[in-house]
């Protein structure tokens, strides 16, 4: 039972971070169409600055600069080649992305070389306990952190200007540029938090239990995608489930690794795609998506 | 996509060619088949003359253009938008190793194999990935665009954790030894028997360079006769619109089936061939990049358009391997000691940089070049993969109407 | 100008009524269509009109199967349109016509026109792949009826151009023509002249007009343009708001006061761009002298 309800939290922890990125991947969606396949990278290029700048500058100042990086490179991104393209079709967007993705992943690859990089969070490696349910202090601070964003996030979408022309564009476009909501800045500004979010995310994924930034982290955000398909791409309350269960599947599945040996060595890895496919078998547009509705 | 679209109407309404739309191009048309038979003797005649680096490329090459025809037809003509050709390229590749392999040991793992003729190995894989492919499609035609090309990351993920795991058909990690391919008794190795022609050795890379020239232009032919044909013609209305497809008498749940089973098929010759040309397989060769590379191709030939896809793919194939051999040439491409890129860096800087190139400027990509600089053919409107819905597609693609606002009533 | 003479089964003897019975769909809860019926006599042109978000467009959707009515019955002779998918639909000879033009851009014209062809012909993947024989020899067979029908409606000197090249009232053409070539018993034109000037407006009338002398056919034609409506319908149905507000011939339609009101919008409730659409058709319901073809 204890080794259960440490997993379910371990689950947990895992789960927000992936709803994080699956958030930042939603609302890119929802803003300007993209399936932003360059996620990956852009969520390594968070974890990147912030291990390299926390030297010079500190741990605190690292992050908030980390995260300016990451959230100037999906600005660039978005203005340069996203916003020139409205109205292309969806998948010569997604493409687009994925050449970025190639660019961004080879620089940060070469650069990181073979060596581990690590994040000196002050936390460092320590769990904490309730009896013999634990979890590692940094998970525990990411659980709170996120939880805080989280909450801001869906505040901000409800209520900010920024959340309602977003909906309103995501809605119905023409409509809401008549209404004089200008698509481009709702379409940058997603861009802008989606990297922030990548980029927190990231701060955590590459502390304790895991180690360091890696190539690996990159594959971390992939899992971060059946999250934001199976909530349904354009649900934010969607990315948020989607981000738990995942998270809480694939920790399960880890830790009950012994009895589930006879599929493989680190099938826990494999997991979210296999709930992804799973869902999407009986929800093909996800548990919370809008059905497209045929217009002719 | 001029061979995908414009000759098929010639070819089917022969009976109203009229002048005017013979007259500037006749010359062109003797000119053509003129060019490309002097093409396939460049390509027959090449390893008598070629070293074997290049001989060795070409086949990469060629099986590269047999999965990227098959992605394109998936991708570029009907708008399925796929990440998984690296799974169905590993499901013929294992099938072939496991088919054609002999059973034994290998350093710590007991491997098994049914040892069976190469040529038996080859077809099953084909076969198999086919099936793969069929397997998954019902799951594929009933997800909208985009959730298909993320659920198919799916496929790939699962693929490589399988053959890590399933040691004795697969190898694991160290992946396992490609049996080399032999027809009717003749192998494409280096020996049995021992040939010469023209005083020139042919050994396995001079064998081999004909097995791909054979498998590839099979391969190109069927897609170019598929497209150019009630099936192909279906299948390009169902990218531009699911919804007009339908009513105009296409089953286009059945049509993604078997368009899904047709490039599995040709991803797992393509794997096949893959194995072949390295002499074994092992589950780093089957990941996420390798299902990218493929889509780069594409996208980089020109989505829809065969020969698009076979420029593609010598393109991202052969990069790689021209930037290693001549990396103390080409500026900024070195040893990674000396603060240059490595090759295979550098090619994929240079692939990143040019899809997103190609889809900001030149949709059509290498083909659209191509015919641009040789004259043939109008210039195409779109080359776009998929139309999200018909209205926009008239907005995109129709002049202004005349005198009212087209608007009518949507209900 | 030649009409296509041998439309295969295209002849009025064995064109079967089409009868919708108490048909509602609903979109959570909107009601697009509730409770309308009406029946198209075989071989006739039957119009329904109605401002915008009448329904109209809906009504398209059931018959050619995109939509699911939520009650009610599409009866063509013994099949129920409203129990099949849409493939299915048009391997019974119901035909239609996008009104947002749902062409293949890239492909040519006879391309475009040869998809008509898909129900009535057979080459398989491998037939195809390989160039058999057989798919070769159908190919050009019905290449050539192709060729007629595109003849018939003037395109065909436009044969080999890719669709998207053409005029906005070419691809229109298209777009009928391609609905021919699946040689239907019954045809659905969805606005065929909008956005069209008068000229390409009349030739266009010519046209419908001309396929039903010579195919014999029937035609229901959603059209705002009320000056063509009134001078080629048989019989009308209106629809307002969901509702069928009046059925009958087309003096009968123009007499009838609901009608009126709709149009000309004597309530509150109309939105500002029906009677736009109404008006920009220089002819509303009451005005049909000068019509135009």
């Amino acid at each position: 039972m204890t080794q259960f309800l440490s997993l379910l939290l371990n689950g947990i922890s895992l789960g927000v971070l992936y709803a994080l990125i699956a958030m930042g991947f939603v609302i890119i969606f929802k803003a300007s169409e993209v399936v932003s396949f360059m996620h990956g990278s852009l969520l390594l290029l968070g974890a990147y600055s912030i291990a390299r700048l926390s030297g010079p500058l500190g741990f605190f100042p690292a992050i908030l600069v980390g995260m300016l990086i990451t959230a100037t490179a999906a600005f660039i991104v978005e203005r340069l080649i996203i916003n020139r393209l409205r109205g292309a079709p969806v998948i010569s967007l997604a493409i687009v992305t994925i050449g970025v993705d190639i660019i961004l992943l080879t620089e940060l690859i070469r650069r990181l070389g073979s060596d581990i990089l690590n994040v000196p969070h002050p936390w460092g490696g320590e769990s904490f306990r309730i009896g013999n349910v634990g979890l590692s202090q940094n998970r525990l601070i990411a659980i709170l952190v996120a939880a805080v964003l989280i909450a801001l996030f869906f505040a901000a979408f409800k209520y900010s200007n920024w959340g309602i022309a977003m909906r309103a564009s995501a809605e119905d476009g023409e409509t809401a540029a008549l209404m004089g909501i200008r698509q481009g800045q709702v379409s940058a500004l997603a861009w802008v938090v989606a990297g922030v979010l990548a980029a927190v995310a990231a701060l955590f994924l590459v502390g304790s239990p895991t180690p360091g930034v890696t190539p690996a982290a990159y594959a971390v955000a992939l899992r971060a995608f059946p999250a934001a398909i199976l909530g349904g791409l354009d649900s934010v309350g969607g990315a948020l489930v989607g981000g738990l269960l995942i998270g809480i599947a694939e920790a399960l599945a880890a830790g009950y690794q012994d009895q589930l040996l006879f599929l493989g060595r680190g099938f826990s890895a494999v997991v979210p795609f296999i709930v992804m496919i799973a869902v999407l078998l009986f929800r093909p547009s996800g548990l919370f998506g809008t059905r497209e509705l045929t217009r002719v | 996509m001029s061979e995908s679209t414009a000759t098929a109407a010639r070819g089917s309404t022969a009976s109203t060619a009229r002048p005017a739309a013979a007259g500037p191009s006749q010359g062109r048309r003797l000119l053509r088949p003129l060019l490309l038979v002097a093409l396939l003797v460049v390509l027959l005649l090449l390893p008598l003359y070629v070293e074997e680096f290049w001989l060795r490329t070409g086949f990469a090459a060629f099986g590269a253009i047999v999965g990227a025809i098959g992605l394109n037809l998936l991708v570029g003509n009907t708008g399925q938008l796929s990440l998984a050709h690296a799974f169905f390229l590993a499901v013929g590749a294992v099938s072939y190793v496991y088919v054609s392999g002999e059973p034994g040991g290998l350093g710590v793992a007991e491997l098994s194999g049914l040892g069976l003729p190469p040529v038996v190995g080859m077809i099953v894989g084909v076969l198999l990935a086919g099936l793969a492919g069929l397997v998954f499609s019902p799951l594929a035609a009933r997800l909208r665009g985009i959730y298909l090309g993320v659920a198919s990351l799916a496929l790939v993920f699962i693929g490589v954790h399988v053959l890590n795991a399933w040691t004795s058909v697969t190898g694991g990690f160290n992946g396992r030894a490609a049996p080399e391919f032999a027809l009717f008794g003749f192998t494409f190795a280096s020996r049995d028997p021992e040939l010469y022609v023209l005083g020139v050795p042919f050994r396995e890379s001079e064998r081999l360079w004909y097995l791909g020239l054979v498998l590839a232009i099979a391969a190109y032919l069927f897609a170019r006769n598929l497209l150019r044909s009630r099936p192909g013609r279906a299948l390009q209305t169902l990218r531009d619109s699911e919804v007009a497809a339908s009513v105009m008498g296409v089953n286009v749940q059945g049509y993604k089936a078997r368009i899904f089973l047709v490039s599995s098929m040709y991803a797992g010759l393509a794997g096949v061939m893959y194995a072949l040309s390295i002499g074994s397989i092992a589950p780093e060769s089957f990941g996420l990049e390798v299902s990218i590379l493929y889509l780069a191709m594409i996208v980089l030939g020109g989505l829809g358009s065969v020969n698009g896809a076979v420029l593609g793919a010598l393109f991202v194939s052969a990069l790689p391997l021209v930037f290693q051999r001549y990396a103390d040439v080409i500026p900024f491409v070195g040893g990674r000691g000396e603060g240059g890129l490595a090759a295979g860096e550098a090619a994929r800087f240079l692939f990143g940089t040019a899809i997103v190139l190609v889809i900001l400027f030149e949709p059509a990509g290498l083909a659209g070049i191509a015919r641009r600089v040789t004259g043939r053919g109008r210039r195409r409107p779109g080359g776009r993969v998929t139309e999200s819905a018909p209205d926009t597609s008239s907005r995109s693609t129709s002049p202004v109407p005349s005198e009212k606002p087209a608007q009518g009533s949507t209900t | 100008m030649t009409a296509p003479a041998d439309a295969g089964r295209g002849t009025s003897t064995d064109v079967p009524p089409v009868e919708v019975e108490n048909v509602t769909v609903r979109f959570g809860a909107i009601t697009a269509l509730s409770d309308v019926s009406f029946t198209v006599a075989p071989g006739a042109i039957h119009a329904v009109i109605g401002p915008n978000g009448a329904g109209k467009s809906t009504m398209f959707n059931v018959l050619s199967g995109v939509y699911q009515a939520d009650e009610g019955q599409v009866r063509f002779g013994e099949h129920r349109l409203d129990q099949m998918r849409p493939f299915r639909i048009a391997g019974i000879g119901v035909a239609r016509a996008f009104q947002n033009i749902a062409l293949s851009a890239t492909q040519s014209v006879a391309e475009n026109l040869m998809l008509g062809r898909h129900h009535l012909t057979k080459a398989g993947f491998i037939a195809a792949g390989l160039r058999l024989p057989r798919a070769t020899r159908e190919g050009r067979r019905h290449g050539e009826r192709v060729a007629e029908i595109a003849e018939f409606l003037e395109l065909g000197d436009k044969l080999h151009t890719p669709v998207g090249v053409l005029s906005y009232g070419d691809q229109k053409r298209v777009e009928v023509a391609r609905a021919l070539c699946t040689e239907p018993r019954l045809l659905l034109l969805d606005e065929p002249v909008a956005g069209m000037n008068a000229e390409e407006t009349g030739r266009m009338a010519e046209s419908i007009r001309e396929i039903r002398t010579a195919l014999g056919i029937s035609i229901i034609l959603v059209e705002h343009d009320m000056g063509m409506v009134m001078s080629l319908a048989d019989r009308i149905t209106v629809l307002d708001f969901g509702r069928r507000i009046a059925d009958g011939t087309p003096a009968e339609v123009q007499a009838d006061p609901e009608v009126i009101r709709a149009y000309l919008g004597s309530g509150d409730e109309i939105d500002p761009s029906d009677a736009a659409a109404a008006h920009g058709a220089s002819s509303h319901p009451s005005d049909t002298s000068g019509t135009r073809s």
